[in-house]
């Protein structure tokens, strides 16, 4: 589903990424961990094409963003569903307009918004705060509109980059649960994080960043970078 | 279906921009309007100037007098073929020479007068092609025309156009660079919303489409106002210009044409064209996709 190959990206010549070799199947749900600076961010933003690589070739569903125009980049990232730490919702519109932006860009009539906005907020369990603006929601409840957002176009890959980075333990722990329960439906889902808690609770694939490159993988792994971050 | 439905939604999100743009698009119109009212007025006076100029120009003849053994009214028919020819007057030569015996006492002698043809031109720019085309024709012994006069009218003429044309640019550039701020202004209030919604991967005709139709919608809504200013002006004094003119230049100012269709026409497309090319720049210039 995502495959990195021999990707090198830098920033005024400071590397962020070296030689970068990577691939997540259809499905998985991994963690991407590191202490900052290490490169996660950068490999988020390479997948949803915000920027591009030095060198190196990154496919995604067999497509190979180095060779996406422009113009199809929004058509890629309707097909990926973006968590952000600080949530990136609307604040003007309410929980049910924030989810159902997309749908209604994309010209989906008005019954099947209804109907897919209402599935993707009760699978987060928050179709009770339709109606509240997200200035009105605790962080967690923030976050949860932010998933919603991310699934409602039904995508089969999940990037979440630092989805717990503002919020507290044990609302931390629901986010990333129900990230999970979210890839046991068949979605890719690959989480940027440093909270280390929530690594080694979940016991998942834990690929390690540092300084630009991968320096392990483990499938059952736990958080080993300890206080870099 | 599909695509009216994004089209609505981007109009829905254009007149959303501009109620949250709130006193701002007052100013944005008003600058505009006053923009639009000056290139209005000096549209009015360049037409005014061309219609004048015009109306000299059609005043301009070739006096063409032909040979004693050529029959006018044939010849007359062949000159009025050629283009740029509006009309062409037969003087007969017995006819000239009875006027000119009525009006001074001429002694008894055989009539000397030519058959003579007035050649009234469509505009004044076509003497210097006439000219040499008469002079060629073989039953034509001479020929007078006022080339100096055609000569000014033609140079006022381009002088009127061409300061026109400077004027129409200067207001283009003008009202480009006022809608290019002010949806600039917009753009980045709305910095972070753009953002999120192209990382939602929302498509860049429906982010930047309203900003487009925004800038639409100051252009005609500018040249809606300018027109009604523009029509209270002229219905309050164009009755007093006309007399005026009139007292001026009483044989010219009946050609002279006031109409204002064409100027309104004129306000609303160059309104939402110019409105138009500033979204699309601004938007193409500010938001980085």
């Amino acid at each position: 589903m995502i495959l990195f190959q021999n990707v090198n990206k830098d920033y005024n010549g400071r590397p962020a990424l070296i030689n970068l070799n990577l691939h997540i199947g259809k499905g998985e749900f991994a963690f991407l961990v590191g202490p900052s600076g290490a490169g996660k961010s950068t490999l988020m933003r390479l997948l949803y094409r915000e920027e591009l690589p030095n060198s190196g070739q990154i496919f995604l569903g067999g497509v190979n963003l180095n060779k996406l125009p422009t113009f199809q980049v929004p058509r890629l990232r309707r097909r990926l569903g973006i968590i952000f730490q600080d949530y990136k919702l609307l604040p003007k519109q309410t929980v049910f307009n924030n989810v159902a932006y997309v749908l209604r860009a994309l010209g989906v009539d008005e019954k099947t918004v209804e109907r897919r906005v209402v599935s993707a907020l009760s699978v987060v369990n928050i179709e009770n705060k339709k109606d509240a603006f997200p200035t009105e929601l605790s962080g967690g409840e923030q976050q949860r509109v932010g998933i919603a957002r991310a699934i409602v176009n039904g995508p089969p890959v999940l990037l979440a980059d630092e989805p717990t980075g503002n919020l507290d333990p044990a609302t931390s722990l629901e986010i990333v649960q129900l990230l999970s329960e979210i890839a046991q439906r068949g979605t890719t889902v690959l989480i940027a994080t440093h909270d280390e808690p929530i690594v080694n609770a979940l016991r998942r694939r834990v690929i390690s960043l540092n300084g630009g490159q991968i320096v392990s993988d483990v499938d059952s792994g736990v958080y080993e970078l300890k206080g870099n971050s | 279906m599909r695509i009216l439905r994004i089209v609505l939604r981007v109009v829905v999100e254009s007149f959303i921009a501009l109620k949250q743009s709130g006193w701002s698009n007052w100013f944005v119109v008003s600058i505009l309007a006053t923009a639009l009212v000056l290139f209005g007025f000096i549209m009015q006076v360049t037409l005014t100037l061309k219609s004048l100029v015009n109306s000299w120009g059609s005043q301009l003849e070739i006096s063409v007098y032909l040979k004693d053994n050529c029959k006018p009214y044939p010849q007359a028919q062949e000159i009025g073929n050629l283009t740029g020819v509006e009309q062409v007057l037969v003087i007969p030569k017995e006819e000239a020479w009875q006027k000119m015996r009525k009006s001074f006492s001429v002694a008894y002698v055989e009539n000397p007068l030519p058959n003579t043809l007035h050649v009234r031109l469509k505009s004044p720019i076509y003497v210097e092609k006439l000219v040499p085309i008469l002079k060629a024709m073989p039953q034509v012994e001479n020929i007078r025309y006022p080339l100096k006069v055609a000569r000014i009218i033609n140079q006022f003429r381009r002088f009127v156009e061409i300061g026109g044309l400077f004027v129409m640019l200067a207001m283009s550039a003008a009202t480009l660079i006022v809608i290019g701020n002010t949806i600039q202004l917009v753009i980045q209030s709305k910095q972070r919303e753009i953002e999120i919604l192209s990382l939602m991967g929302v498509s860049h005709f429906y982010i930047k489409g309203p900003f487009i139709l925004q800038g639409i919608l100051y252009g005609a809504s500018s040249a809606l106002l300018a027109s009604l200013l523009i029509a209270v002006v002229n219905i309050n004094f164009q009755s007093y210009v006309q007399v005026q003119l009139a007292y001026l230049a009483p044989t010219l100012s009946n050609n002279l044409s006031f109409g204002l269709n064409p100027i309104y026409i004129m306000l609303f497309i160059f309104g939402i064209t110019v409105g138009a090319l500033g979204g699309a720049l601004t938007s193409g210039r500010y938001i980085k996709l």
